[in-house]
């Protein structure tokens, strides 16, 4: 059966009024926010009216003053100044921008690769059976299920360094710039080989047992399996889960948040972390929407690649 | 079943909690109305059952055995998360039950991470909704809550006669100016910040010690240091060393709270002050001043003064542990109260827990001085460095001398205000700054010893205080807020990113990431374009009012 008419459009309406409030109109509210500046002001008056009782008569202090309550009066206004493409302008002046995005970058090249050629090679590990295998299995993909604010706080008591359980390597895990953008990955990478080791684990799972043999019979060996076998097969489940993991870790905020501050220094403040620094603590809401929007263009950069080399690979 | 145990059990502490905090408390639980004109104040269990006698007419007009001015009222304050024992969080928790007894109302203590509680105070103004009707805040937020429009103003409030009895006439003008704006009184009482130099006096005073660093040095180990190249030199000779019988390993110079994002970028500013601010007998262009130019708003902090301090920071960053580049107060002056440091340069809380056994090993060993001058500072008018012989030294108030500010958008004022107040009672702020873990640091004048003050060696000792600690503590505050140079306080808008700023490049220098002169532009950079994006001319009047310019 067919809907026709005007019914089709009725059960069409919470979807359209879901993406309208929730996806168009902060997308629409926050690309405005970056071209204006918004001040508030407010303007105050007080009145000080008596205090009555429950019969309505005047209330009286012990020193037999009339009692008085103050009831201000508030008038706030904001104000709205068009300010052009200056706040992305400012994107390509700000020394703090550019530092943040090579923390970013810094931190996608190394934690992104690390988490799939762990999780690719977890995943080849699980797919023969091994000793313990459920068990194992199931342990192995806990840490996707702690929140990574936890997790960080978790991490920033395993390598506190005065005391901490791995104190005694001598190792400045937190109060080394380069060691705290370490940390920060080993935490990451921690969080999410699992996932990709989980992925992949299904992935090959599908893989039909004719294709090994066919492999074996022609001589292949372990190498050349992975590499002509089942690297080709698996091309889309690679991309699909490297999208996905570039997608979040270019915008990684939690960890560093709780475990460094963002320091020592700006040394593991990420691109992320400076924007919820700049609108939400400083309230500089339009250079901070400037700021998210130079994030988005290149998460869809990004999207729009993998999915051209998805599409390709499936050519 | 055992966490369906656990998980009952929990609701149920949790439901007994807000029923307690929200239940009206019974007469007598909390408060007594003595026949001799006093109350005494009960503070329960948690706070080992102490008792604090006030005059009934001290508590103001509203208030009396058969009253109950603000019943029914709710009020909320936010406060930097410690907890009930917390660090100004915690003598909340202690006045709630009597505060709730004497007014039928109930207080809502809401605890937010440090981090965050600027966010959410101002989220909370900006948009108006009126859910905190006060903040215990820094001075440095002023800037942004009170020429907002923000604040409400208690001067009225406190001539009424109504409330519980206080005055700034208590307070040294430095710390009396940080709880007003434009001469109107914004601030209630309750914390005094200011950062002074704590020493083991016994590791000083050492005859072996004493002849060691002679020879090394070719001079007297000075007790304590009076300038700040000297404690370099102490803090150098003990680094490394076991002086402290307390465990076998080596033990520090100095330790330092330097974790970025918290309060590291004080120490920067406190020990700076005497190398960077140029002394004269008023604020102008030149002396007596230290962030901007209080002309045209240029930055400061880049001055060679400032790049000389940075550097010596980080010379003395080496006498401490490396992991202090990631630690926050607690960790910091954990370190030096377990007898690891020779000396830690903070607050008046670092006094007041060394005499805390649970925590300290050095109580009785706990000595205390204003901070050290350097022996040259920067002549912004020269542009030169001038060599003293004997540097005076700078006062600072340097913190957020933490208290209560009520919200304009508070329903209840009066009532909030009456809370605020009653903390504020000179018993009340006395025996506050006398326990360490409340976060009340010293600086009014009943918290000094006769006879700058009116309190007495007795009072601290019955207090738990070790005699000898008290004296130099009390007496290194009273240097410090009456100091005759003193460093300014930035409190116009945007204070907090300014610090920030500084903080974060602050952090990148002291971790090895950039150079002291880097950190410095850099910070400079940063803050000239805060400035033209708040105003280069608003600021500048914001700020010459603040330091007192052209007064």
């Amino acid at each position: 059966m067919r809907w026709s008419g005007r019914v089709r459009y009725v059960f069409l309406l919470p979807a359209v009024i879901w993406v309208l409030a929730f996806t168009v109109f902060p997308l629409g509210y926050s690309l405005t926010l970056a071209f204006f500046k918004i001040e508030s002001k407010m303007e105050v008056q007080r009145e000080k009216v008596p205090v009555l009782d429950e019969d309505g008569n005047q209330v009286f202090t012990s020193t037999g003053r009339p009692r008085t309550r103050t009831i201000v009066h508030r008038e706030q206004t904001t104000i709205s100044t068009f300010v052009g493409s200056e706040n992305f302008e400012r994107l390509a002046r700000d020394k703090q921008v550019w530092t943040a995005v090579r923390v970013t970058i810094t931190f996608v090249l190394v934690a992104v690769p690390l988490q799939l050629l762990l999780g690719f090679a977890l995943a080849l590990l699980f797919n023969r059976h091994i000793f313990g295998r459920p068990v194992l299995r199931a342990t192995m993909i806990l840490p996707i299920f702690v929140t990574p604010i936890a997790a960080g706080y978790s991490f920033f008591t395993i390598f506190y360094e005065e005391g901490g359980p791995l104190g005694f390597l001598g190792i400045p895990f937190l109060s080394h710039p380069d060691w705290a953008l370490i940390s920060v990955i080993l935490v990451d990478v921690w969080q999410w080989t699992p996932f990709c080791f989980l992925v992949f684990l299904a992935a090959l799972q599908w893989v039909p047992d004719e294709l090994y043999e066919a492999a074996v019979v022609d001589g292949a060996t372990g190498w050349q399996v992975i590499r002509e076998v089942l690297l080709p097969v698996l091309q889309p489940t690679i991309i699909i889960v490297l999208l996905l993991r570039l997608a979040e870790a270019l915008k990684f905020f939690d960890i560093p948040f709780a475990m460094t501050g963002g320091g020592p220094g700006v040394a593991t403040q990420s691109y992320s972390f400076l924007a919820f620094r700049t609108g939400m603590r400083f309230f500089d809401l339009g250079y901070a929407s400037a700021m998210s929007y130079g994030l988005l263009v290149v998460v869809m950069v990004v999207v729009i690649l993998c999915f051209k080399r998805l599409r390709e690979s499936y050519a | 079943m055992p966490s369906k145990t656990r998980g009952t059990r929990l609701a149920s502490t949790l439901l007994a909690t807000s029923l307690l905090a929200a239940a009206p408390v019974a007469a007598g639980d909390f408060v007594d109305w003595n026949d001799d004109g006093t109350v005494t104040l009960k503070l329960g269990p948690t706070y080992d059952d102490t008792e604090i006698t006030v005059q009934a007419a001290d508590l103001g007009a509203l208030f009396g055995p058969d009253e109950q001015p603000f019943e029914g009222e709710e009020i909320s304050i936010t406060v930097n998360a410690g907890g009930p024992k917390g660090g100004i969080s915690g003598p909340l928790y202690a006045f709630r039950g009597p505060w709730q007894e004497l007014t039928g109302a109930t207080l809502n203590v809401i605890e937010l991470p440090f981090a965050e509680h600027y966010t959410k105070m101002m989220l909370d103004l900006r948009n108006g909704t009126g859910q905190y009707d006060a903040f215990m805040v820094g001075a440095f937020w002023y800037g942004d809550i009170v020429p907002g429009g923000f604040a409400f103003p208690v001067d009225e409030l406190m001539e009424t006669g109504d409330f519980p009895r206080w005055s700034y006439d208590v307070m040294p003008e430095s710390l009396h100016a940080l709880h007003s704006w434009d001469g109107v009184g914004y601030g209630v009482l309750n914390d005094a910040d200011g950062q002074v130099l704590y020493y083991r006096k016994s590791a000083l005073e050492d005859p072996e010690h004493r002849a060691a660093f002679e020879a090394e040095y070719g001079y007297a180990l000075p007790v304590p240091p009076t300038t700040w190249q000297q404690l370099l030199d102490v803090a150098r000779y003990f680094s490394g060393k076991n002086w402290d019988a307390n465990d076998a390993e080596a033990d520090s110079g100095m330790v330092l709270h330097l974790k970025v994002g918290e309060q590291g970028h004080y120490h920067f500013q406190s020990l700076s002050a005497s190398f960077a601010v140029t002394p004269g007998e008023a604020v102008d262009r030149y002396h007596n001043v230290y962030w901007f130019d209080p002309t045209d708003m240029t930055a400061l902090i880049n001055s060679p003064g400032h790049v000389r301090a940075l550097e010596f920071l980080q010379e003395l960053h080496l006498t401490g542990p490396s992991a202090q580049i990631g630690w926050s107060l607690g960790e910091a002056w954990d370190y030096f109260l377990r007898g690891k440091a020779v000396f830690v340069f903070s607050w008046g809380d670092v006094g007041s827990l060394c005499q805390d056994t649970a925590r300290s090993r050095i109580k009785g060993d706990c000595a205390a001085a204003i901070l050290p001058a350097s022996t040259e500072y920067y002549d912004h008018e020269t542009k030169q460095f001038v060599a003293v012989e004997t540097p005076q030294p700078v006062g600072n108030t340097t913190g957020g001398s933490w208290h209560g500010v009520i919200s304009n958008f508070s329903a209840n004022p009066e009532a909030t205000y009456s809370f605020l107040a009653l903390m504020a009672m000179e018993p009340v702020s006395l025996w506050s700054s006398q326990n360490g873990w409340t976060g009340v640091d010293p600086g009014f004048s009943y918290q000094f010893l006769q006879p700058t003050g009116s309190a007495t060696v007795e009072d601290y000792v019955r207090a738990g205080w070790d005699a000898e600690d008290v004296k130099t503590y009390t007496q290194a505050y009273y240097d410090n807020f009456y100091a005759p140079t003193s460093l300014t306080y930035l409190r116009i808008p945007g204070t907090f990113e300014y610090w920030d700023i500084l903080d974060k490049n602050l952090s990148s220098a002291m971790s090895g990431e950039k150079t002291a002169q880097e950190a410095l532009d850099d910070t400079a950079a940063s803050w000239e374009l805060v400035t033209d994006r708040l105003g280069r001319e608003s600021q500048l009047e914001y700020y010459q009012a603040a330091i007192g310019y052209g007064d």
